[in-house]
């Protein structure tokens, strides 16, 4: 996992000899032309297994932390989906030395903010605070990572919390269950198949000693990233961690591994189903690999191309021009496991779902038979580039930057290392994943029709 | 609106003592008993450099510099927004503001979108209720580029028939989307029951019959009115020099000249009065919950007082609502009140979404809460807390260059003192119980709350009885309509009503 710093070597797949040569004229040295700063960052593992990243910024006086722990909905076992942010929202009920909901609100009363959430991969737990409240932050995470508080009613209530989260924000929003439909239709074995925030059913029957098992299995050092951005000293910060995170007992048993794979697909896959939605939604979705993944650069640079801005593909052709659909993009969710590169369009009143079917497809096509151009390749670049420097403003956003290097890549210097290779990404490199992944036989489509539309 | 993944506030966990057996520390036996390790010295957070000057013309620049990361950030204000809509076609703000970017009176819209694009930046327009922007994004070496596009888009939009028709169109299905939306619903309700007929109770996204009516020459007709450079405000902020910023707004926006302003005429809102109204979609599995009242506006002496009270009430540090529904009886995801303390009048609203079951509970927790907030003087304690936490913040409010360009932006829109940046800190400690106690009992008036539930009416209004709340209006969300004085539009004869393709919004275009 740690090779992606070395360029994707995609060049000699060169189908079309014309193409080829003046991407490899035109392009192959490509430099931004406003190169961003590199983080400053240094990195240590203390002896429980915990790791550190450092990154002194003293411009304003505040400091931020992020905890993240290796587990998301991808570790839940059957059955218990949902249960890793439902587990998450119990690091808030107390610790040993902390009552129930004292993290905040101890945060709060020195002008500090904190939260967490969830995802397939990480749970991630984080404080922006002024720099002074540093050794506050670094006591509450070791607290709870130690020694949290197990308690049948606040489990109780938390999970009609959740109940209440779900409803409201997959429930209740038009297209709200979208990835939740595509995904149960794409992914047969491997977790992806099921949503974050777990069904009802799941919800319901976790109990409390799933909570305990939880803990024991997955908070533990070794599985732990903390990373502080801000204004501190880090010889100082370094001391304060280890005085505080570096008691925290190294875990008795390895952390769990084993995820089920998914199975290729052989033939297409196709659903229809309804959804009390105004507006049918049609999907047209590839499995692709994980993120770092070599092929992984160019299908960024393809998300880019087809739905960056108001000049790309599909917003310009579906949306704009043949005002087919109200909205529509196509973007590859690149994260720690093979997931998906899946197109939407939510179809415009008196536009049919198969017209919108036939257009996301065509697109498709166009990237394996067309290709894309040297102005639509440098365009996706220059705006990754302005993601690049426009996501490094804030000790939040680099702390993401870091931690998910160090997390998701196994490698820290992927915080900044990536750069070059998607500036060196080319127009052949993009038509040859298209030509890898863009296939029938790798195809997911899916009609979501308002309820009663179905024929 | 911030929302919280997770739950703030304390909570009263003595509930648990009785199962406090099972309350096993997960893992770590010898653990310290210990308290809350003490800060380090502490460095004090100042308020970052900015410039503020005024063109000849009248336009006020702001200039923001920062050097870490190679970007320029350009936001244009203007002081116009759905206020000004004409009566009988709320939208034209809007429409105007989506319109700006889609064409010149010198370039497509397709030109204009492959040149921010190609540079790698970002352009955005919109609007509110009192103000309409546009935001450019470059990196540093495309700064004259953004700024020349930046005018062009401003003060040269072509509002060209087949923009605006496309417009209209996303637009219309966006409503459509919309009315699926519980959070839209019950927004745009409550602002319809605390501002009755003022601008700030209509819908600035207009509706399909609004939107219709509107035409080309009201789309002209508001930008040569508003969009003058002595009714905007322009903030420059990033990597580059002053100089280079200043030179750079005279260069492109020095020679348009200055303009006469048409005072406005608007009505006044109606005095606070209780009404429930219940928005009815049979489907919906949770009731969004809106309870709210006029406030005050932006300007207004009490600002600074009020924001600390709604804050105890269900804001940012403190929060009882979020303590009594989210963490005491597990209600709802979350439950907040927000000032919106706006140019011309204000609002406060507390917010939650709860399951169908527990609709009439949550309500009457949250009324009484205001009721509360009225009748009880709040203990110092509890006014320390909130006040530690908005006044701490300060520095947590002053990390990027475009929060420092936004807190320097409102002070400068709202026509505030210049010298309230630097104060803020002082300011929020010097407020006293006796103030809160003061403002409470002024503008919080529980028996006159404007209230709406947006769910399944059948399966909550007997839990509504039961918890003493027995007037109210029930409106099946198709007969919703924001522009009329009752809310309601008269049942379409003949059309079908659950066509899944040509909605009945479009239908009755």
């Amino acid at each position: 996992m740690s090779d992606t710093t070395s360029p994707p070597v995609s060049l000699r797949v060169a189908v079309c000899a014309v193409m080829s040569v003046l991407a490899l004229v035109m392009l192959a040295p490509v430099q931004a032309a406003v190169p961003p700063p590199k983080l400053q960052y240094q990195i240590t593992t203390l002896p429980n297994g915990l790791r550190v990243i450092l990154s002194e910024d003293h411009s304003t006086p505040i400091v931020h932390v992020s905890v993240w722990y290796h587990v998301g909905s991808k570790n839940e076992r059957e059955g218990r989906t949902g249960f890793a942010h439902l587990f998450e929202h119990m690091m808030f009920k107390g610790s040993k030395n902390v009552e129930p909901e004292g993290h905040i609100s101890l945060v709060a009363g020195v002008g500090g903010r904190s939260n967490a959430y969830t995802t397939e991969d990480v749970t991630v737990f984080w404080q922006t605070l002024p720099s002074q409240h540093l050794p506050l932050a670094l006591w509450l995470e070791a607290d709870r990572m130690a020694t949290l508080r197990v308690d049948e009613a606040a489990f109780q209530r938390e999970r009609e919390v959740v109940k209440e989260e779900r409803r409201l924000r997959i429930e209740s929003q038009p297209y709200g269950r979208l990835s939740e439909i595509i995904y149960d239709t794409a992914f047969v074995t491997h977790p992806y198949k099921h949503p974050t925030i777990g069904s009802m059913a799941d919800l319901e029957a976790a109990s409390i000693a799933d909570v305990r098992d939880f803990h024991r299995t997955y908070y533990v050092p070794e599985n732990t990233t903390v990373t502080i951005v801000g204004d501190f000293d880090s010889a100082e910060a370094l001391q304060l961690v280890t005085q505080y995170l570096g008691r925290v007992p190294k875990a008795t048993r390895p952390v769990p591994r084993e995820i089920p794979r998914e199975p290729q697909m052989m033939e297409e896959r196709r659903a229809v189903v309804e959804e009390a939605w105004p507006l049918p939604a049609v999907v047209v979705a590839f499995h692709i690999p994980y993120d770092g993944h070599p092929d992984s650069y160019p299908l960024h640079i393809t998300s880019k191309i087809l739905s960056d801005g108001q000049s790309a593909r599909l917003i310009r052709e579906l949306v704009y021009t043949r005002r087919l659909c109200l909205s529509a993009f196509g973007a590859g969710n690149l994260i720690e496991d093979p997931n998906l590169f899946y197109a939407v369009c939510i179809v415009q009143p008196g536009q049919s779902p198969e017209a919108a079917e036939a257009a996301l497809i065509d697109e498709f096509e166009k990237l394996k038979d067309e290709g894309v151009t040297l102005q639509e390749v440098e365009r996706a670049q220059n705006q990754f580039a302005r993601d690049y420097i426009l996501s490094r403003g804030s000790n939040e956003d680099k702390a993401m930057h870091l931690a998910h290097a160090a997390v998701i890549h196994s490698d820290v210097t992927t915080a900044d290392g990536e750069f070059d290779i998607f500036m060196s990404t080319t127009a052949v490199d993009v038509q040859r994943v298209a030509r890898s992944y863009f296939n029938e036989s790798n195809r997911v489509v899916l009609h979501v029709l308002p309820r009663g539309a179905r024929p | 609106m911030t929302r919280l993944r997770s739950g703030i506030g304390p909570t009263s966990w003595i509930l648990c003592l009785a199962v406090c057996a099972s309350v096993a520390g997960a893992q770590t036996v010898d653990w310290p008993s210990e308290r809350p390790p003490r800060p380090l010295e502490a460095r004090r957070a100042t308020f970052p450099p900015y410039e503020v000057r005024t063109l000849a013309n009248g336009l006020q620049v702001i200039a923001v510099l920062h050097h870490e990361q190679p970007a320029v950030n350009m936001r244009m204000l203007v002081r116009a927004g759905s206020v000004q809509d004409l009566q009988g076609k709320a939208g034209v703000a809007t429409l105007a503001a989506a319109l700006l970017d889609q064409g010149t009176t010198s370039k497509s819209a397709e030109q204009i979108a492959d040149q921010i694009d190609f540079i790698g930046g970002a352009l955005g327009t919109g609007s509110g209720s009192d103000l309409s922007f546009v935001e450019v994004v470059v990196m540093k070496d495309s700064f004259n580029v953004g700024m020349d596009m930046l005018a062009d888009i401003v003060r040269r939009p072509a509002f060209a028939p087949e923009e605006i028709e496309r417009q209209k169109e996303q637009a219309t299905s966006s409503l459509q989307v919309n009315r699926e939306d519980p959070a839209y619903v019950a927004g745009a309700v409550i602002d319809r029951l605390v501002y009755g007929l003022h601008p700030y109770g209509l819908p600035s996204t207009g509706t399909p019959e609004t939107l219709a009516a509107i035409t080309q020459a009201d789309l002209q007709a508001y930008h040569a009115r508003n969009f003058v450079p002595n009714n905007m405000i322009l903030g420059i902020v990033g990597d580059v020099s002053g100089d280079e910023a200043f030179a750079a707004a005279e260069r492109v926006f020095g020679g348009w000249p200055a303009a006469e302003l048409t005072p406005l005429r608007i009505v006044d809102s109606p005095p606070p009065t209780r009404r429930i109204v219940i928005i009815d979609n049979p489907d919906a599995v949770q009731t969004g919950i809106r309870v709210g009242q006029l406030g005050i506006p932006r300007n207004s002496p009490d600002y600074l007082a009020f924001d600390l009270a709604v804050k105890i009430l269900g804001g940012e540090g403190a929060n009882r609502l979020q303590r009594v529904l989210r963490s005491e009886r597990g209600l709802t995801y979350g439950a907040s009140a927000d000032l919106a303390a706006r140019k011309r009048a204000g609002d406060f609203v507390a917010e939650t979404d709860t399951r169908t079951e527990t609709t009439g509970e949550a309500l009457r927790l949250m009324v009484d809460e205001f009721s509360t907030l009225r009748r009880e003087r709040v203990s110092q304690r509890e006014l320390s807390d909130a006040q530690a936490y908005l006044a701490g913040t300060f520095p947590l409010t002053i990390e990027t260059p475009n929060d420092i360009a936004t807190q320097v932006l409102n002070v400068v829109f709202y026509e505030l003192p210049i010298e309230e940046i630097g104060t803020f800190s002082e300011r929020v400690q010097q407020v006293t119980p006796g103030d809160i106690q003061r403002v409470a009992q002024r503008y919080v008036l529980p028996d006159r709350l404007s209230i709406v539930l947006v769910g399944n009416a059948a399966a909550f209004v007997p839990q509504l009885r039961r918890v003493g709340f027995s007037e109210f209006e029930i409106i099946p969300i198709d007969e919703l309509d924001l522009m009329s004085a009752t809310l309601r539009r008269p049942v379409l004869q003949g059309g079908s009503t659950d066509a899944p393709v040509d909605g009945p919004l479009l239908a009755r275009q």
